[in-house]
């Protein structure tokens, strides 16, 4: 395989999830399951998944790639698991209901501690000073003034949940 | 006399005045020129890059402070905890560099000297 790094990315893109044979320049064999190929380097990130105790990732970089033999093609299920082991499922998206409804949150809670809060499409607005981006969380505001920001951030943090409002 | 230690050097940096995004730069054209004249195909395929370059972060960031064991040219074997990478993937920054010579406390790996790395989860 000639120039594996001039490869397009919609080329590269179609080895994704698929069980493959590396052939590197000094003539070693790498086995995995394509997690992605950088296109920057064109190095091809391999997944070994060995159950539950032991998975191990071997990344052949993309100009020591001689030739790449797909020996399998991979299911939902692999794709899936090699989802989960680099975006942990603690990154959540939130639906636009719920966001609105953090955001709503977020602003009686800040009314309530007398903070003067408004309303800007998607941000909130606090003192004209700071703004909070979704998520609405303590690592989502950004201000130019620092005591501000520390005390919006610590106000944050200490929210007791929608629960306890009512 | 003794001969003087030659000093090493650190790899020049990124040009501070822009981030690699200026379409007329040595870096875009070489890395980044896309076939296809229409926006449909563009944007396909820089919906794919993206993707694609997505997914090699994140497997940087799971290697960070890991142990990886690198495979040079000449069969040299090394193992380091890793650092961090520039952003054209040609530097690793590493630390406890164990090589036939010793330990180094803080290396920069040339990614062009690596044929593959591989750690575990």
């Amino acid at each position: 395989m000639q120039d594996w790094c001039k490869k397009r990315p919609h080329e590269w893109h179609k080895y994704i999830n698929q069980e493959v044979r590396v052939t590197a320049h000094d003539k070693n064999e790498y086995q995995g399951w394509v997690f992605t190929v950088d296109p920057v380097s064109g190095s091809v990130v391999l997944v070994t998944l060995h159950g539950q105790q032991s998975t191990s990732v071997r990344v052949v970089m993309g100009h020591a790639v001689r030739d790449v033999e797909v020996l399998k093609e991979g299911d939902e299920e692999i794709a899936q698991q090699l989802n989960a082991l680099f975006m942990p499922a603690g990154s959540q998206v939130l639906t636009n209901d719920e966001l609105k409804r953090r955001k709503e949150d977020l602003r009686l809670w800040l009314e309530k501690n007398r903070i003067p809060v408004t309303e800007e499409e998607d941000t909130l607005r606090v003192a004209n000073v700071l703004t909070v981006s979704p998520p609405y969380g303590s690592g989502d505001c950004s201000s130019s003034n620092e005591i501000i920001l520390a005390r919006v951030q610590s106000l944050i943090e200490s929210y007791p949940g929608p629960d306890k409002e009512q | 006399m003794k001969t003087p230690v030659s000093v090493s050097r650190l790899p020049r940096g990124p040009d501070p005045n822009s981030r690699g995004f200026d379409p007329s730069s040595p870096r875009y054209i070489a890395l980044c020129h896309t076939t296809g004249t229409d926006a449909v195909h563009v944007e396909e395929e820089q919906r794919l890059r993206t993707e694609l370059r997505e997914r090699f972060l994140r497997s940087l960031i799971l290697m960070s402070n890991k142990e990886v064991y690198f495979s040079m040219y000449e069969r040299v074997q090394v193992q380091a905890k890793f650092g961090a990478s520039d952003i054209d993937i040609l530097n690793f920054q590493v630390s406890d560099l164990q090589t036939p010579l010793g330990v180094q406390k803080e290396a920069i790996l040339r990614c062009q000297d690596i044929i593959s790395y591989s750690f575990d989860l």
